[in-house]
C-alpha cells in the first residue's frame, strides 16, 4: 500500500493508504483482486536474478493474497485500480498478529521463571504462553475483521503508468 | 528486573543492531521509503527474530553444544531461520487471512536479513540463561524496528525537500544513515557513565 498522493479522494479519505491491484475475475457483486508487487523487489537492480522469487514475492504469492472487494462500480476483469485501507489498520494489524503473541510468551515465561526456578519449565511456558497469544490474537483479529476495519475499499481507477513507489 | 532493563537499552539503543553492529543494511536501506511498510517490517522482524532467536538458544543449549555438533551451528540456525518465517506466515494465515493480505509481503523478506542468524550468534557467543536471551532478542529487534521508522519518516521528509541533483536517491538517504548513527553513538556514553 502507498502513501496517499494529492487528488480527489484524499480529501474525502484524508487516513488512507494506497496500493495498486488487478482486477482478476467478477463473481457477480464481488470482484476478486491481486495486490501488484510493490516493495523495493520492483526497483532492484538485481530483481531478474533475484532467489527471493523462489520464496514467493512475485507471482506464487499473488494468488496467495487474492482479496475480494464488494462495493465497485462496475469493474471487469484486467482493470487496474487503487484501493486504500485505513493508515492505522496496518500498526494494528501488526499489533494484533506480532505484539500479542509475543507479550503473552513472555509473561508466561517471567511467571515461570520466578515461580519455579528452573529453565525447562520457563521454556515450556513460554511456548504455551505463545500458543494462548495466537488464540487472543485470532479473536482479536476476527472482532477487527467483523468491524470492517481491515476491508480494503475501492478508491479510484488507476491513470496509465501510475504505481505507488515513491522515488 | 534492574538488569533486564539495562540489558533491554544496551541491545536496543547502545549496540543498536543496524547503525552499531552494521546488520539488516538490506532491510534498513530497501524497506523504509514509507512509514507503514517500515512499520509492518519491523513488526514482522521482530517476531521471527525472537523467535527463532529462543529456537537457536535451545537447540544449541540442549543440542548442539552437549553432543559437540558446533560445525553445524550455522546451517542449523539458518533452517531455524526458514522454518520460523515459514510458521509465522503460516499462523498469520491462520489468524486472520485479511491481515495476511496486509503484511503477507514482509515476511519472506526476513528469511535473508542477517540480523536474525547474527543475533542468534551473539547469543552463543554471550553464553546466558533462556530468560536473558529472549529479552536480548527481542530488544534488538525493537531497536531495529525503531531505527526503520526513524528512518522511513527521515526519508519520506527527504522526498519532499529540495535536494542537490547529485545528492538525490540513495546519497542522501546514506548521509541521513550517517547523521542517524552519529546520534546513536550518543547513547554509548551512557555504558561509559
Amino acid at each position: 500500500m502507498g502513501a496517499a498522493s494529492d487528488n480527489e479522494t484524499d480529501l474525502i479519505e484524508p487516513d488512507m493508504m494506497e496500493g495498486i491491484a488487478n482486477v482478476v475475475a467478477v463473481d457477480g457483486s464481488v470482484a476478486w483482486l491481486e495486490p501488484e508487487q510493490t516493495g523495493s523487489c520492483g526497483s532492484c537492480k538485481s530483481s531478474g536474478a533475484c532467489g527471493a522469487k523462489g520464496i514467493g514475492t512475485v507471482a506464487s504469492r499473488l494468488e496467495e493474497r487474492r482479496f475480494p472487494l464488494t462495493s465497485h462500480p462496475g469493474l471487469k476483469v484486467g482493470d487496474r485500480v487503487v484501493v486504500g485501507v485505513r493508515e492505522d489498520a496496518l500498526v494494528q494489524a501488526s499489533m494484533t498478529v506480532y505484539a500479542v503473541p509475543l507479550l503473552t510468551m513472555f509473561a508466561a515465561g517471567f511467571l515461570a521463571q520466578w515461580g519455579s526456578g528452573s529453565e525447562g519449565m520457563t521454556i515450556v511456558a513460554c511456548a504455551a504462553g505463545l500458543g494462548l497469544g495466537f488464540v487472543i490474537a485470532h479473536l482479536r483479529a476476527r472482532r477487527l475483521s467483523a468491524h470492517g476495519k481491515m476491508a480494503p475499499r475501492f478508491l479510484r481507477r488507476a491513470r496509465i503508468g501510475e504505481t505507488c513507489q515513491i522515488e | 528486573m534492574r538488569e533486564y532493563a539495562l540489558l533491554v537499552i544496551s541491545a536496543a539503543l547502545v549496540n543498536n543492531v543496524v547503525l552499531m553492529r552494521f546488520l539488516g543494511l538490506c532491510p534498513f536501506m530497501g524497506v523504509t521509503t514509507r512509514i507503514d511498510a517500515a512499520v509492518g517490517m519491523g513488526m514482522a522482524t521482530t517476531f521471527v527474530l525472537t523467535l527463532s532467536a529462543v529456537l537457536d538458544w535451545t537447540l544449541e543449549t540442549y543440542l548442539l553444544e552437549p553432543y559437540g555438533l558446533g560445525y553445524l551451528r550455522t546451517v542449523t540456525f539458518v533452517l531455524v531461520i526458514a522454518a520460523s518465517v515459514q510458521f509465522a506466515e503460516a499462523v498469520v494465515k491462520k489468524v486472520s487471512p485479511v491481515l495476511f493480505q496486509m503484511l503477507g509481503i514482509y515476511l519472506p523478506l526476513i528469511a535473508t536479513n542477517c540480523a536474525v542468524l547474527g543475533i542468534s550468534l551473539l547469543l552463543v557467543e554471550g553464553k546466558v540463561d533462556f530468560m536473558h536471551s529472549a529479552v536480548f532478542a527481542f530488544a534488538s529487534a525493537i531497536g531495529f524496528s525503531l531505527v526503520m521508522v526513524l528512518f522511513a519518516g527521515l526519508r519520506e521528509r527527504l522526498a519532499l525537500t529540495e535536494v542537490p541533483r547529485i545528492f538525490v536517491g540513495p546519497p542522501i538517504g546514506f548521509i541521513t544513515a550517517s547523521l542517524l548513527a552519529l546520534a546513536f553513538m550518543g547513547f554509548s556514553g551512557m555504558s561509559a557513565g
